[in-house]
């Protein structure tokens, strides 16, 4: 076997992977490139955020901040569940400072993983109430949503409804709409029913909600709503961020859907209606640590809740903070009061009572 | 005796061409062993609940998905590639190309479109609500479940077997077609007991592509309700925090895959497929009448709704957002998108055609390399990115003294921070599209002409520049216009391995996506689209001045 006859090939394709791969490292991420240099040189100038958030609201006050600032901010953008492997595999290399997700599950989950420290910041306890606060200060609430029942405008009277648990009554039998549960959402949901009312009474309601579905789970929120207006069903379980993004479309169909519901919020007499919550927690081995505080205590800021809320028709933490005025509208309603943690905690039951329950 | 004809063997085969093959196939074979290693470990609790209550619900989705999806886009795409390669009628050679164009829109996207479009806010319903007063009942026409999946996948996944089987037919069956024609054969006896019969493994390529796809789904099943076993991965890691359970459900969808190749391996065991050295073009017979007509309908109704009918209504939402949505990040996204993915698919081509070469010989190592190198499509994408994850980490660990001694830290995260990563994400899931067209073109010039150059006493590497690399340059270029396309459209991949600041058209598409603003996402689907229209083009027309 001649040598030559053995290399050719092999430096060939060598050659060729590495000038790809070395134009893949040297062109392919002038962005990146920059970031995997700054730490060494200008450590105090950037923070970097992994986000489950996707909106462009989000961006819009990464950019604010850092005009006010000067800090630059870098983004990796990716589910929730998938960034908190990520954290975890990076262990001490990570680069990222802040962990930011929607639903309180996820973010219990976060600190059961061991991915974020306390913080601690008089501003931010200023600006963020308490109970909108890990109990542990791991992380802060960024905006809430409530999960309310939407109804039609015709066919229901406000005066029917009352508390999520009559939703499994007789008089909702096959009018009832709700999308799948693989929804985090609805994951939440019956969490915080197991532990407001116990494993027992949390799987009863399941079966209750199974029993008057209008149809089988399908699409999102969005197509709950449209359901109520195609008379499928005539209450819908959803959250207010779709209500708010439905009322202002583009589309002159979606607006007439927006019309022809309205929003209740449940379980005031009781136990409060279920939020989901958006947080912002410093990762673990953050090393940009005063910057990642700075933001949280921008974003948390009145200015900062202001613009979230407006674009994105969710709640504002801090109080101060004014409301667009579709949410202003619906006025105020008390919440759930639980320890965001127990989500986390019950989210596995949950999904065990769902698919016991055949809520699809 | 055996010792030493194996010794004799490996002399044989043993050459640079096999060490980079090796190469390649460990960089695709250790997430992948990652994720087969989850087999081993002890079933835990989580386990147990998936096994009692559901395991069966979604093995027995997943083969009914891939049944129906497999039989629809077979006899879509085979009677379309028929019709276009041996008949000549009004608009025929717009189609022979048009009818490619599905495969330019995403399947979640195209899952968004219609279920929008037909759903009750969408065009039909509130054209017939509004113009003529009447409300059709909204649930007829609601895109979901098994059958809506199904109408999905069938409408933008059967160009996999049309292309292919077009390419087969136009190029290489043209003396049996001939032959029977002149003997005076109807022409749907020469479909059924020539084409048919003649034209199997590209037929057979072609649907195991989109098989691929079809197990690999996350976006249109989960969209559309419909719970399998890629989507029970999904609930099982992010849902119940178990990445165990999720890898061993992985690996159980791969046992799914490895069957399905035995199964075609044995099916056409013992069959040759090389055909007429002679490749003449086929002349196609004009179609008068009636049945040139129908032609025309058949392929003018395809192309409608899958392509024409999601491209218009894209275009109609984007005009509506276009104010609200558009700004300058939208050619940055374009460059981003196009750069990753023409690097990857050169990298892509560049292993195929190496191990393709390599496997020719047909002995039972090299079908494992075969098998080893495309077994990355089978995988969904969000199982490889953990692996790849795991193993680049690792990796800068074990390069920290390096670099420390460049000054560049003390580990730190060079490497899963780069580009790279997601290059290498892209190289294993799409292995399998650049390997399986490339391997047609070895398969279909046979191994005469190679064998030939070899006994005249030519090296396999210069046979391979002087002889072999002409001899599959269509199928070189098939082999980057689908592996292209189909980085622009990858999702999962794209979201969890890319760098800081780093976006795809596919992530921005999905951000909203994500949270029902279908009509938002419109300008990023369409610009998906475009670049994969002006892929196929522009190689298309390198395709033709490569002939003349």
């Amino acid at each position: 076997m001649n040598l030559a006859k053995l290399f050719k090939p092999l430096i060939v394709g060598t050659a060729l992977t590495i000038t790809l791969a070395g134009c893949g490292s040297n062109q392919g991420d002038p962005k990146g490139d920059e970031s995997a240099a700054q730490p060494k040189t200008t450590e105090n100038q950037e923070v970097n955020i992994y986000t489950a958030r996707h909106y462009e609201a989000d961006d819009e006050l990464y950019k604010n901040f850092t005009e006010e600032t000067g800090i630059k901010v870098n983004v990796v953008k990716g589910k929730a569940e998938e960034l908190i492997e990520r954290l975890k595999r990076e262990g001490e290399s990570t680069q990222a400072d802040l962990f930011v997700t929607v639903d309180g599950g996820v973010l219990a989950n976060a600190k059961q993983n061991d991915i974020l420290q306390p913080v601690t910041s008089d501003v931010i306890n200023e600006n963020v109430p308490e109970n909108l606060r890990d109990v542990d200060n791991q992380w802060v609430g960024l905006a809430t949503r409530a999960r309310i029942i939407a109804y039609s405008k015709d066919r229901v009277s406000p005066d029917e409804l009352s508390t999520y648990e009559d939703l499994t009554s007789e008089k909702w039998n096959g009018k009832l709409l709700v999308r799948s549960s693989t929804s985090l959402y609805n994951q939440s949901l019956l969490a915080s029913f197991i532990e407001l009312n116990g494993e027992e009474q949390a799987q009863e309601w399941a079966e209750g909600i199974v029993n008057n579905f209008a149809r089988q789970p399908d699409g999102g929120d969005r197509d709950q709503a449209a359901a109520i207006a195609a008379g499928t069903g005539d209450v819908a379980i959803m959250n207010t961020y779709y209500v708010g993004l439905l009322a202002n479309s583009e589309d002159p169909e979606e607006l007439k859907v927006a019309d022809s519901i309205d929003v209740f919020f449940p379980n005031q007499e009781t136990t409060g209606t279920h939020v989901n919550i958006s947080g912002i927690g410093l990762t673990k081995h953050s090393k940009n640590k005063e910057n990642a505080v700075k933001l949280i205590e921008y974003v948390t800021s009145v200015e900062a809740q202001e613009l979230l809320s407006a674009a994105n028709y969710e709640f504002p933490v801090n109080p101060e903070a004014a409301m667009p005025e579709l949410l202003e509208s619906w006025g105020d309603f008390k919440m759930q009061e639980l320890n965001f943690d127990t989500l986390g905690e019950h989210n596995k039951k949950a999904i065990e009572i769902f698919n016991q329950t055949g809520w699809k | 005796m055996k010792t030493q004809l194996i010794r004799r063997n490996m002399k044989k085969e043993f050459n640079g061409w096999w060490i980079i093959s090796l190469v390649g196939a460990v960089v695709i074979l250790l997430p992948i062993l990652f994720i087969f290693s989850s087999i081993f470990q002890e079933a835990n609790e989580n386990w147990l609940h998936i096994r009692q209550y559901l395991l069966k619900n979604y093995v027995a989705n997943t083969i009914i998905l891939v049944v129906l999806t497999g039989i629809f886009t077979a006899l879509l795409g085979v009677t379309l590639a028929w019709i276009i390669a041996a008949y000549d009628f009004p608009l025929k050679r717009f189609f022979r190309w048009g009818l490619l164009l599905p495969l330019s829109i995403p399947t979640f996207i195209a899952a968004y479109t219609y279920r929008t479009m037909l759903g009750y806010t969408g065009v039909v319903q509130s054209t017939l609500r509004n113009q003529f007063d009447y409300q059709i009942n909204s649930e007829w026409l609601r895109v979901s479940g098994i059958s809506g999946a199904v109408f999905i996948f069938t409408l933008f996944l059967f160009p996999y077997v049309y292309l292919i089987t077009r390419a087969f037919l136009e190029s290489q069956s043209t003396a049996y077609i001939e032959n029977a024609r002149l003997l005076g054969r109807k022409p749907l006896a020469v479909f059924y007991k020539v084409v048919l019969p003649l034209s199997r493994p590209a037929i057979v390529g072609g649907i195991i592509l989109v098989i691929y796809e079809v197990l690999g789904d996350y976006g249109v099943t989960s969209y559309l309700g419909i719970h399998t076993i890629s989507t029970a991965i999904f609930q099982t890691w992010f849902g119940m925090y178990d990445v165990n359970s999720a890898m061993r459900l992985a690996a159980w969808l791969m046992v799914i895959i490895v069957g399905i190749f035995f199964l075609e391996r044995l099916l056409r065991q013992g069959r040759r497929y090389h055909l007429s050295s002679k490749s003449r073009p086929l002349v196609p017979v004009k179609l008068k009448g009636i049945a040139g007509i129908a032609a025309f309908v058949y392929c003018g109704i395809v192309f409608l709704l899958g392509f024409l009918i999601p491209f218009i209504q894209l275009l109609f939402w984007a005009k509506m957002t276009f104010v609200k949505v558009w700004d300058s990040t939208f050619i940055t996204l374009v460059y981003q998108t196009v750069f990753v993915a023409v690097i990857s698919t050169i990298m892509i081509l560049v292993i195929s055609v190496v191990v393709a070469n390599v496997s020719r010989s047909h002995s039972s190592f090299s079908f494992i390399l075969s098998k080893i190198v495309t077994s990355g499509y089978s995988i969904p994408g969000p199982i490889i990115a953990i692996g790849v994850l795991a193993i680049f980490i690792s990796l800068d660990h074990w390069l920290a003294p390096v670099y420390s001694k460049l000054g560049l830290g003390e580990a730190p995260l060079i490497l899963s921070l780069s580009l790279i990563m997601l290059i290498v994400g892209y190289f294993i899931r799409f292995m399998a599209t650049g390997f399986n067209a490339i391997e047609v073109g070895f398969e279909k010039t046979g191994k005469k002409y190679s064998e030939a150059s070899r006994m005249l006493g030519i090296g396999m590497t210069k046979t391979f520049f002087k002889v072999d690399l002409p001899l599959i340059k269509g199928s070189l270029i098939s082999g980057f216009i689908l592996t292209f396309v189909e980085i622009c459209k990858e999702l999962p991949l794209a979201l969890l391995l890319r760098p800081f600041n780093f976006e795809t058209l596919a992530t921005k598409t999905y951000q909203y996506a994500n949270d029902e603003q279908i009509y938002e996402a419109s300008i990023s689907s369409l610009l998906i689209i475009v670049i994969s229209i002006l892929s196929v083009v522009i190689l298309q027309m390198i395709g033709k001045k490569v002939k003349k």
